[in-house]
């Protein structure tokens, strides 16, 4: 599940960390609110449990072993901020000491797992712990039924990038430069393995977790340790979040250019010129040669309207309206728990 | 007037009372040991006088000022006071939470301001100080039990305090390495105020010449070291025989 | 993250994975301090070099540069007296057979002029051929580069290095903090398991062994939650008080800054190459 370098397109990696940083920044300021200076070896020691429970085979019904990642048990315990955070200390860890996951695609790994991953566990967990005690039995199976969804929603995330790949990024001949496999094929794939295998480890480990906090100390079920987002001290959150959302594609989709992976003749071709010249923001460009610029004009588009109409017609833009519908549904779904939570409580 | 001043101190934990009713003087240069069995309370007292915890109720004062969560919030305050008092914990693998040996002992000098010249000029001195110069690059993990504890030694007495806190500072190191270390509280300054917490009675007249012994969190005796060691039946009450 | 394993012995499995993770955190550093080329440059140059090449070989879209690329990382590595075995085992290894199993398939599937015909009308097309060779070459080049500077390098110095890409300072630290309690949690991991598979009576049912399972995770959870406090309060007893602060002892060299221009140039000519 941990992409590696090569497997996604310099530009979409670019992309997702752009639209992890906003998340890391509100994770970041929002768990310093509220935990103060403890926030630094928490979220150490949690990225380091996460670490090694990786090594933990868990052994599951048919007589199989999975690997939990710990984003269940983390969001429940911390709540999604600080496990967003958390789990992306592991990540980049694992991507820079071990070598597990690719330099360039932290930021897609990170979107993925911890920011997608963590939204979408608290979500199901909420959503289903509403008005419960902290010891009461729905908790235990809420967390375990949230870390598999959480997984799941990580896993989705990661086959949708892998399955853009193909019908963004080819060369001139149209060989897939990236991971080759169309959404239809990377989609199943991704996902056997995790509705089932990795799935049920996390399942267990963070059902089996839950149950065992509750026996050792309930508080942690409680409110004193989790950071759950506020209506009111977030709603900049989910309008920065809101505005992002709109721009990602775009930048996914101007990418389709290969930001910064054209040739040098296409700094002459004056269509080219104009695309490259929107794509950087309008930044002068050198003068040279003219030449085609063909394979580009299929799946380009830019912030302009005048393009919008080729845009649409792409069939890309199919992939990655399913992409951003996808991205949306997950905060909305958490708009709407977060909601339901308030009422439940009032 | 004493250096520490602790007044009807209470601390708890949650629903558990850790300490009660603690009177305590300590004068400057004075050499205490704090006798208990594990639970007696004497970590708990030792971070409270080391303003890690805040008195559930009492007081503590330091040379006249008490400690009050407002003056440990206060950043010139706290610099001093960490300045002046350091605590060697009991479990290495907690206070050595650096990834190097030179970092590890880097850490409390760079926290408390200093510049970057006074922070290599000192940890220079505490690595050939502690003979540790050639452990500078070494993670943690890599060390032996008297090095751990050697390094976790160095990275408190760098910044040079006046009061050393030590929490069972012999325990889990060998004959050789217990020797060395309280040769070497022998030797610091006489200025020096140290308190040591410890359930081993071996040895601690060698480093202390008054104890108390905390049972369930109360001073049962507070005393020179050799009374508390011509009375066996107290230290049979307080499991520490 | 999953693997299809007969049910009995996960015990003894875990054990082995933890061993083995331990095994590579503790010699991580082991190339680090024998004297080469790459142990010689300052760390931050070759994260800004090596981070270069990472990059470019995401970028390109030449087979040729590729190879270049991983013909200029072997080099490097003999250059710094890194066994190739070490870093096939390190870098190239678990990621091919990944790559492998992925790429496989699309030199079947994917469209193009038929150049070796099986039977049942399966055929290998031109494309498909070239999709794989590409994506199984990137991966194993952009996973060369990483490796090579992490087997040069103290972790600790990479991590302080990546102050020189604005990483910030809390961060850094973070990410330190995370390395040094990964190895602990490690230690303690293992010998719990070693202790309950020397204890071990029996053979256990499926749901036996997960509850050992989760309850082993349980009391490492345990621990991760007591270290995190404690952690927090000798962090605080030296006199952190929410900001922290690094030393960094690293020089430039003329060598470095060399490294540090010419092989981000060198790294994204083929990009300008047509």
């Amino acid at each position: 599940m941990h992409i590696p370098d090569g497997y996604l397109s310099p530009s979409t990696c670019a992309a997702l960390y752009v639209g992890a940083a906003p998340f890391w920044y509100v994770a970041a300021k929002r768990t310093n609110r509220l935990l103060h200076s403890r926030l630094m070896p928490r979220i150490s020691l949690f990225a380091a449990f996460s670490f090694v429970l990786m090594m933990f085979n868990i052994p599951l019904p048919g007589g199989t072993t999975g690997h939990a990642t710990g984003i269940g048990i983390a969001t429940v315990v911390l709540g999604p901020w600080a496990s967003m955070l958390s789990i992306s200390v592991a990540l980049a860890i694992q991507a820079i000491i071990f070598g597990d996951g690719g330099i360039t695609a932290i930021g897609a790994n990170c979107f993925n797992i911890a920011i997608l991953g963590s939204l979408a566990t608290w979500g199901v967990y909420k959503l289903l712990t509403v008005s419960a005690a902290a010891g009461s039995p729905r908790r235990v199976f809420a967390a375990g039924l949230a870390g598999y969804v959480g997984l799941n929603v990580a896993a989705l995330a990661t086959a949708i990038e892998f399955g853009i790949q193909p019908s963004l990024f080819r060369d001139a001949n149209g060989a897939p430069l990236y991971a080759p496999y169309p959404l239809h094929i990377a989609i199943p794939a991704m996902m056997i393995g995790h509705l089932t295998i990795a799935g049920l480890a996390e399942f267990f480990v963070a059902s089996g977790l839950t149950a065992f906090i509750q026996r050792t100390d309930p508080t942690l079920l409680g409110n004193a340790t989790t950071t759950e987002p506020q209506q009111t001290s977030t709603r900049r959150l989910w309008m920065v979040l809101g505005i992002l959302l709109m721009l990602t594609p775009l930048g996914i989709l101007a990418a389709g250019t290969a930001w910064g992976e054209w040739g040098a003749s296409d700094f002459a071709d004056p269509e080219a010129r104009k695309q490259i010249a929107a794509a950087s923001l309008n930044a002068p460009l050198p003068v040279h040669p003219p030449q085609g610029l063909a394979k580009l004009s299929s799946i380009w588009t830019a912030p302009v309207p005048d393009y919008a109409p080729v845009f649409l017609k792409s069939e890309s833009f199919g992939y990655m309206m399913s992409g951003i519908f996808g991205v949306g549904l997950v905060i909305f779904a958490s708009q709407i728990v977060a909601w339901i939570v308030r009422r439940a409580r009032t | 007037m004493g250096l520490f001043e602790v007044r009807q101190l209470s601390f708890r934990y949650g629903a558990r009372n850790a300490l009660e009713n603690i009177d305590l003087n300590i004068t400057a240069g004075e050499r205490v040991v704090l006798l208990g069995s594990n639970g007696s309370g004497k970590s708990t007292l030792l971070r409270l006088l080391d303003g890690l915890y805040l008195p559930s109720s009492g007081s503590i004062h330091f040379d006249g000022v008490e400690l009050t969560e407002a003056r440990l919030a206060d950043p010139q305050l706290l610099i001093a006071f960490r300045r002046r008092v350091g605590l060697l914990f009991q479990d290495p693998d907690v206070q050595l939470f650096n990834a190097t040996v030179f970092d590890e002992i880097a850490f409390g000098p760079l926290q408390l301001g200093w510049t970057r010249e006074q922070v290599i000029a000192a940890v220079e001195e505490a690595l050939n100080l502690f003979n540790i110069a050639e452990l500078r690059d070494r993670a943690p993990y890599l060390l032996s039990g008297g090095e751990k504890k050697r390094v976790a030694l160095a990275s408190v007495l760098v910044v040079k305090p006046d009061v050393l806190l030590l929490d069972e500072p012999t325990a889990a190191l060998d004959p050789k390495s217990q020797g060395q270390l309280i040769a070497f509280l022998q030797a610091l300054p006489a200025s020096t105020t140290v308190i040591t917490a410890t359930h081993e009675l071996s040895r601690i007249e060698d480093f202390a010449q008054t104890g108390c012994i905390l049972q369930q969190g109360r001073i049962v005796k507070h005393g020179s070291v050799s009374s508390i060691l011509d009375d066996p039946a107290l230290l049979r009450t307080a499991d520490l025989l | 993250m999953s693997q299809f394993v007969p049910g009995s012995g996960f015990l003894a499995r875990t054990a082995s994975d933890l061993h083995a993770a331990a095994r590579k955190t503790f010699y991580a550093d082991e190339f680090a301090h024998t004297p080469g080329f790459l142990q010689s440059l300052d760390p931050r140059s070759k994260i800004v070099g090596l981070g270069a090449m990472v990059l470019a070989a995401s970028s390109t879209r030449h087979p040729e540069a590729l190879a270049a690329m991983l013909v200029f990382g072997l080099l490097l590595a003999i250059a710094s007296r890194i066994p190739l075995k070490v870093l096939a085992a390190r870098a190239w290894a678990g990621i091919f057979l990944l790559t492998f199993v992925l790429a496989g398939p699309a030199m079947f599937t994917t469209p193009g002029n038929p150049i070796i015909q099986l039977p049942f009308g399966i055929q290998i097309t031109d494309h498909g051929l070239k999709t794989a060779a590409l994506l199984i070459l990137r991966v194993e080049t952009a996973a060369t580069f990483p490796a090579l500077l992490i087997l040069s390098t103290p972790w600790m110095h990479v991590l302080k290095a990546l102050r020189v890409l604005r990483v910030p300072v809390a961060l850094v630290v973070i990410l330190a903090l995370t390395c040094r309690y990964i190895v602990l949690l490690l230690q303690t991991a293992q010998d719990m398991f070693e202790a309950r598979e020397s204890r071990r009576i029996g053979i256990l049912s499926t749901k036996q062994q997960r509850q050992m399972a989760t309850s082993s995770v349980g009391v490492l959870f345990t621990k991760t939650l007591v270290l995190s406090e404690e952690v927090y309060l000798a962090m605080r007893a030296r006199g952190y008080n929410g900001d922290v602060f690094l030393l960094q002892t690293f020089r430039m060299r003329p060598r470095d800054w060399a490294v540090a221009i010419a092989m981000p140039a060198g790294a994204f000519l083929p990009l300008l190459l047509k």
